[in-house]
Formats: structure tokens, sequence, C-alpha cells
């Protein structure tokens, strides 16, 4: 594909995707004229794209839906639901289309086509076709056909050339055109045979105007071209001088009214004529003579003339009423203050992007070896400059790392389509409530986050949410209602999917668990333990595999997915209240501010923004595997012995507190080292089953440091919490 | 050189015309909106001829003529507006805004060039 194509795909499939949000808006508020006209402008920058880049076929297609579309605009035609549906509809084929353009396919298959001819036919036969227009029509256009001068007597004259009479307004150079040029086009259509310069309405010379055009043309022109074609010539001009054009053998009284209505004096234009060979002397004797007859109608015709022009000056006259011009105005005004400024925007390639990442990335690590043999030489200075350079090391990581965050609003809204259409197939009503659309998160992640939301969102509305009879009975509203809300939580990014349906089945869970070897029976488990096996591989409970959801593809590859992303995903369920699915994931796959911990030599890396406070570990409390903070109590690990790091751990000892989705835990270290920006390098294939490892770092001094998993750490100690609670209590009691 | 600026929110159109303009051997300032426009305007941008379009979104092309009209430096500038069949009606408003003249879309290089030369000296 060339460059233009590219561009055009994308872009068209932006405007897709706006027209599709704007459409499902109108649904709501089908008499919003912003959203109409945004509606119509997508569909028409497509046209106008794939005109340029010679598509045909999507050219015709969305011509057809243009002009729906204007005829909606005009309130023509009036939007309801099938139009709505029809126009969707509409608006996937032209995706399609576009996926042929991209394909490099000359044309869509046989299937494609009559999809499209299927469309364009209902468009056309059910809106485009003198549909009876609704209540807001307007009374048919208004009809700007020109009234042909029409006097009685007088001849024909004899002469096989259109007459042009033309006279340029003052603001003509003004306004950037040259006079001269609209001759020489006009000499590209036929042939000027005579040509007259009337400069009588130029002034004596100090009252002259050098910015001002005087200048007016008596032109006799031979050509084949029509009257449309001529007037086409002036079009650039057309409010802005006064045209009359008489066809070849045009009435004598014809020329007698032009005569009459331009601004020049009658007997010497009449001359002019005649030397332009439009008339002949006795012609235009006759003429003058039969229009002095009738003298007051003469009168008459030179007013009116005079002041309503002919022609297309007419309809331009009428259509310029400066009131509507004055409304128009302030009509823009209030839309362009209602509309959010349109940012600009750069389109840069992603894996440019990327390499600016890496190359960051390694600025850092190399910063902070800077950074640490500075404070190795001991010279104040060079310290002091290697902190200054960490500091914009720092703040250009994070200007690089913005670059690649996009809002997650545009993947949500995706989401009104996907609600109203499985609503529809699956016969419930279903609103979808979105919000923290404006969240941020790693372009590569809102990429990958699309497929298990999509699989969340049809599970909750397959599954979750129950059938309208089923709520009603339930004294709930027949109308489900589905969240999807995001928002940041201590260093991650919370997704919900949020429904108001039957719940969770606990009893369904366990037993399919226990038929499945999951679990043993007998087993207990905690409500979060048990809903959370939703996720396991090979589980579904309902036997009745839908259309929809079960398509295979069971919660297990959500979870894997999710987890592929250092993300999370969990499940609390209310019976008969609903669900809530909570995908929690990282800020950013790259790099991260980190705290630096040592334990014997060796160095490892807490993520900053998990941890919330240190303690210091008093040797009398080392012998259990909580701490009392502040009467909480704070299970921990034991780093040194979870890794097995060989030597004994020195007389103090510190807790870094870490905060994980709601839960708190310690880390028991050596050392505590400080603040450390870190570049996460992936581990390899061979340590991924490794339990409390995320990935490693370099450090200043080249060595590895290994990034810890504060979920899974956090998760370890969560499970002897419970049993630390009951010990804790116990011993305040005894004390 | 004389160079032409030009403003649409499509980036295929815009892609598109420069080139060919760029072919032509004209200098080509590009804008994606009409604000981003205005305010090279207001910056004193040197061009000979504009060339907008109407439907945009934020600022639509008619205002934008309007306020680039009222600056002093572009008085003269010949305007020309990105129509297409649809929006005929609008030459008129256009025109009261200012504009010179227009070209309907999708025009042939060679329409495109012959109306720029038919309205630059």
């Amino acid at each position: 594909m060339d460059e233009i194509t590219t561009v055009f795909v994308t872009e068209s499939r932006e405007q897709l995707a706006a027209l599709e949000a704007a459409l499902l808006q109108l649904e709501s508020d089908p008499e919003d004229d912003d959203t109409l006209n945004a509606v119509f402008r997508s569909a028409h920058t497509i046209k106008g794209g794939a005109g340029v880049v010679e598509c045909d076929f999507i050219v015709a297609f969305t011509h057809v839906v243009e002009n729906a579309l204007d005829k909606l605009r005009n309130g023509e035609i009036k939007l309801n639901v099938d139009l709505v549906a029809l126009l969707l509809a509409c608006s996937d084929h032209i995706g399609n289309l576009l996926g042929v353009l991209e394909a490099g396919t000359p044309d869509p298959d046989a299937e494609l086509a009559a999809e499209g001819m299927a469309l364009l036919a209902r468009l056309q036969r059910d809106w485009i076709d003198d549909k009876p227009a609704g209540g807001l029509s307007r009374s048919g256009p208004p009809s700007p056909r020109e009234e042909p001068v029409q006097s009685s007597g007088g001849g024909e004259v004899e002469t096989d050339c259109w007459h042009i009479s033309l006279r340029f307004g003052p603001d003509v150079l003004r306004n950037g055109m040259d006079p001269l040029s609209f001759l020489r086009y006009l000499a590209s259509i036929g042939r000027i045979v005579r040509l007259e310069t009337i400069a009588d309405a130029m002034p004596d010379a100090d009252a002259m105007d050098p910015e001002a055009c005087y200048l007016g043309f008596e032109i006799s022109f031979a050509s084949t071209a029509d009257k449309a074609a001529i007037e086409r010539v002036f079009d650039f001009v057309s409010d802005d001088c006064t045209l009359h054009i008489l066809p070849p053998h045009s009435k004598l009284a014809d020329y007698v009214s032009l005569v009459l209505a331009l601004p020049e004096d009658t007997m010497r234009l009449g001359e002019i004529l005649v030397r332009v060979g439009a008339l002949t002397q006795s012609e235009l004797e006759a003429g003058l003579r039969t229009q002095q007859e009738p003298g007051e109608t003469a009168d008459d015709t030179i007013g009116g003339a005079q002041q309503t022009p002919l022609g297309e000056i007419l309809v331009d006259q009428q259509v310029v009423q400066p009131e509507l011009v004055e409304a128009a105005v302030v009509k823009q005004k209030q839309v362009q203050d209602k509309k959010v400024a349109e940012s600009r925007l750069i389109r840069i390639q992603a894996d440019k992007l990327d390499t600016l990442i890496d190359l960051v990335g390694e600025l850092v690590i190399a910063g902070a070896s800077v950074h640490l043999l500075a404070g190795k030489s001991g010279l104040g200075d060079l310290v002091e400059a290697s902190s200054l350079t960490s500091r914009l090391v720092e703040s250009i990581r994070d200007a690089a790392l913005q670059l690649r965050m996009v809002q997650i609003g545009e993947t949500f809204n995706r989401f009104n389509r996907v609600v109203r259409d499985v609503s529809l197939e699956l016969g419930k009503d279903i609103e979808l409530a979105i919000s923290g659309g404006d969240t941020e998160l790693d372009k590569s992640m809102v990429e990958k986050i699309g497929d298990p939301l999509m699989h969340l969102v049809r599970n909750a509305m397959d599954h979750g949410i129950e059938a309208p009879d089923v709520r009603v009975a339930n004294g709930k509203p027949a109308r489900g209602r589905l969240e999807l809300n995001a928002y940041h939580d201590s260093g991650s990014i919370v997704i919900e999917v949020v429904d108001d349906g039957g719940g969770l089945k606990r009893e369904r869970i366990i037993a399919k668990a226990v038929e499945r070897g999951i679990i043993q029976p007998g087993q207990t488990l905690t409500d979060s333990e048990i809903y959370n096996l939703i996720f396991e591989a090979g589980f579904s409970t309902v036997e009745q595999v839908s259309n929809l959801s079960g398509r295979g593809v069971g919660m297990d590859v959500v979870r894997r997915n999710i987890q592929s992303l250092r993300g999370t995903v969990d499940v609390s369920s209310t019976a008969g209240e609903g669900s809530r699915f909570a995908i929690r994931l990282p800020l950013t796959l790259a790099i991260i501010d980190g705290f630096l911990v040592g334990i014997g030599r060796a160095a490892y890396v807490i993520p900053l923004d998990s941890v919330v406070e240190c303690i210091e570990l008093n040797q009398g409390e080392d012998v259990r595997d909580y701490v009392n903070l502040r009467g909480e109590v704070l299970p921990f690990v034991r780093l040194r012995e979870m890794f097995e790091v060989p030597g004994a751990a020195p007389p103090r000892q510190n807790v870094v507190v870490v905060q994980y989705a709601g839960l708190k835990a310690g880390i028991v270290v050596d050392q505590l080292m400080g603040e450390f920006q870190t570049v996460i390098k992936p581990l390899g294939s061979i340590f991924r089953h490794i339990k409390g490892i995320g990935g490693s770092t370099i450090l200043g001094s080249g060595e590895v440091a290994l990034i810890l998993d504060v979920q899974a750490l956090v998760k370890r100690c969560a499970a002897n919490a419970n049993q630390g609670a009951e010990r804790l209590q116990i011993e305040s009691v005894t004390r | 050189m004389k160079t032409i600026f030009l403003v649409d929110d499509s980036a295929t159109i815009l892609l598109s015309i420069s080139n060919i303009l760029a072919k032509a051997g004209y200098g080509v300032e590009k804008a994606g909106n009409a604000a981003e426009a205005l305010k090279k305007f207001q910056a004193g941008v040197k061009v000979d001829l504009l060339i907008t379009d109407l439907n945009m979104p934020g600022m639509n092309g008619i205002e934008f003529i309007r306020e680039v009209r009222k600056l002093p430096n572009y008085r003269f500038m010949p305007i020309l507006f990105l129509t297409t069949e649809s929006q005929q009606s609008k030459k008129v408003e256009a025109k009261a805004a200012g504009a010179s003249g227009w070209i309907v879309k999708p025009a042939s290089a060679d329409e495109l060039l012959n109306t720029i030369k038919l309205v630059m000296r």
C-alpha cells in the first residue's frame, strides 16, 4: 500500500469509529444537529479520501450513504431505530471495504459486493427515493430559477454569438481575483469574437481607489457551451459582478431590457452593442423605440433590474441575507465553544516510539552508572552535575512514557455498539454506563486489553444479566445495567466490568470444580477463592454453549491474556445483585520507579508505587510471620528465607510495607537502598515459573537486580493473614 | 517560489493535495484544523494562496476565512475552498466571508492546478 492509502485507511477507521459513536448518540437524541453534522462529516471525509486514493467501490457506496445523511441533515427524513440500524450496517460495510482496500484486492468479492448492493438498495428504496417527508421537512427547495426577461415586441436578433455583459464589482481585486483571468478562462470554452472594455464606472482621478475595480466588458462570444457552462466561468465572482448572458438569436426585446438594466448610459451602451456586433444599428433603434413607447414600464424595468439583478446573482442575494449570516456565525460560535478544541496531533509510527523508549531505558541505566561513579569519585561538583542529569533523565523518561499513553475511552466506546447489538440478539434490555474513559494507559496494553474485555462484557450480558421477565420477577428493573469503569489505584490501573445480574452461582461453581477435579470435595474455600475458580482452565458452568460467550475460549484465556500484561483479574459477586470483574494492570510495561533493597550481597527492586512505608523489625518480633502495625496485623515474608539467600540475617532488619489491591503485607530485607529508576527487562522463559519475581533490571554498577512481584508476595502473605489475625487477638488478650 | 497554505481535517486530502502542489513546484504549508492554521496566520506566515476545507470540526471553514480576512496582511490573499457537490449552497456564504473561489473535490491534479493559476497572479 502506498503512503496515501495507508493514511486513508487509518483515517477512515477513525472516522468510522466516530460515525458509529455519533449514530448511537443520535439514537438517544435524534434532534442533536451537532452530532448529525458530525455523522455527515465522517461519511463525507471517508468519501473524499476514497476519491483521492481512487478507490471507486468505497466512493460509490459512501456516496449513497452520504445522500441519505444529507437528507437527514436537511430534515427531509427523520431518524428512527431502523435507519440507525441500517446506517450502522453501512458503517460496518465501509469497514469491510476498507479491509478489501487494505488487502490490496482490486474489488470486493461477490459476497461483499452483494451485501453492499443490498444495503444500498434498502437505503435507496426506504429513505432516499421520495420518502414522504417528516414534520421537519421544508416545503420543497426554494426555486432559484431565473425569470427570463420576457417582453413583447421585436423579432430575433441576427447573430450566432452569445452576448455577455459583465460588470465587475469594486471588491473583485480586493478579493484576490484577476478580472483578466476570467476572460482567459472564458476563451478556453469558446471564442471571444469581439470585446469592448467599459470603463465608464471609473471616477475622477482623485476619487479613484486604486484597490477597487471599475471594469466592465461587453463580449460577443462564439461557443457551443450552454448557458450554465458560461455562467460557471464567472462562478468565483458571481456575487461580485453583474452578469447578463444572452443566448444567440435572442429576442430584440431582451437586448433592450439588458441595455436598460445596465448602469451605463443607454445610448452609449447601445453603441457598444453595435460595435461588439451584437446588434445592428437599425435593430438598436427599433428596439429602443418599442421600449420607449410604454414609457413608465421602462422606468420600472430600470429600477427593478437594478435592485434585483438576474439569474444567480438574484439567488445569491436572496441567500446572503445579513440576518442569516449573522445567525450562522452565532451558531458556529456556540458549537465551537461547546466542543473541546481539537488538539493538534502528529502521527508517528509506533515502532519509532518503541525505539525511543528503549533508548531512554538505556539512558537511564547509563545515567545510573554515571551517578554511581560520581558518588565514588568524591568530587562535589561532579556529583551535583550528575544529580542534575539524573533529574533531567527522569523527566525525559516520564515524557517519553507519556507519549505512549492513550485514553481508554476509545476502547470503551466500542462497547456501546457491542452492548447494543448483543442485547438485541439476546432479547435483553441492557444499558451501558462508562466511567473513567479519560484514564490513560500504555498503548500496547490498550490494544491487548480489548479481547479480554470483550469476553468479559459478552459474558456479563449473556450469563450475568437475566432475561427481563426474570429480572422483574426478582423485583429488579427490567433494564439491565452494565458498567465499564477505569481508575488509578496505587500504581495500577483498574478496569472493571460490573453487571447487576444474578451474580455467580457459588454452589454450581463448587460442583463443577469438583467434577473437573480442580478442587477436592469437602475442601473449604473462601467465597473469593470459589468465585475465582472460574478462571481455572477448562471451566464453564453453562451447559448450553451459546454463540456469544461460549466460543471455546474460557475465562482461563482471559486470565492468561491479562497476566501476559503483568496484570491480574479478580471477580467478586453477590448473589442476586451482580458481579464485578476487576482487571488490574501496571501503568507501564517499560520503566518504573523502583525501591532498591538489599539482602546479603544481592539487590532487589520493589515497585515504588506499591511501597507504603518502611519500618524497623525489632529483634523480638522476628520469630513470628507478622507484626503489629499500629494495631493492624501485618503479615510479612522474609526474602532471605524465600530466596534461600545464604548467610545469617543482620541484627537490624527492615520491613518494607507494600500494598496491593487493598491488601497490605511486609517484606523483610536487610538494607534499604533508596529509590531507583528501573528499566524492566523481561526474565528468560526458564525463570517464568518462579513465584515472586516479575522481571530484572540492570543497576548502575552493571549488576543485575531482580524485580519483586509484589502481587504474588502479597497473596502469599494474605493466605496466612487470617491465622495471624487470630493469633494477634489472643496475644492482645493475654498481654 | 509561491507558497500555498492548505487546511483540511482529512489527513488523506492534506497528503494528496500537498503532493500535487509540491510536484507542481509550490511550497506547501499545512494545518489539520482551522484553529491551528489561524495561529500560523496570526504569527504572519508568508503564503500566496490559502486553500481550506469548508466542513471541519471545531471552527468551520467559513468562520475561519472570515477571521483570516480580518488580519491586515491577508486581506488580498486569494482564498480557495474545497467543497463538494453536497455543499454547493455554502458557496455563497463562503464568498461573503471572503473566499475567492472553490475547488470541487475530489479534483484531478489538472483541475486543481488550473484553478490555482486562475486566482494566483
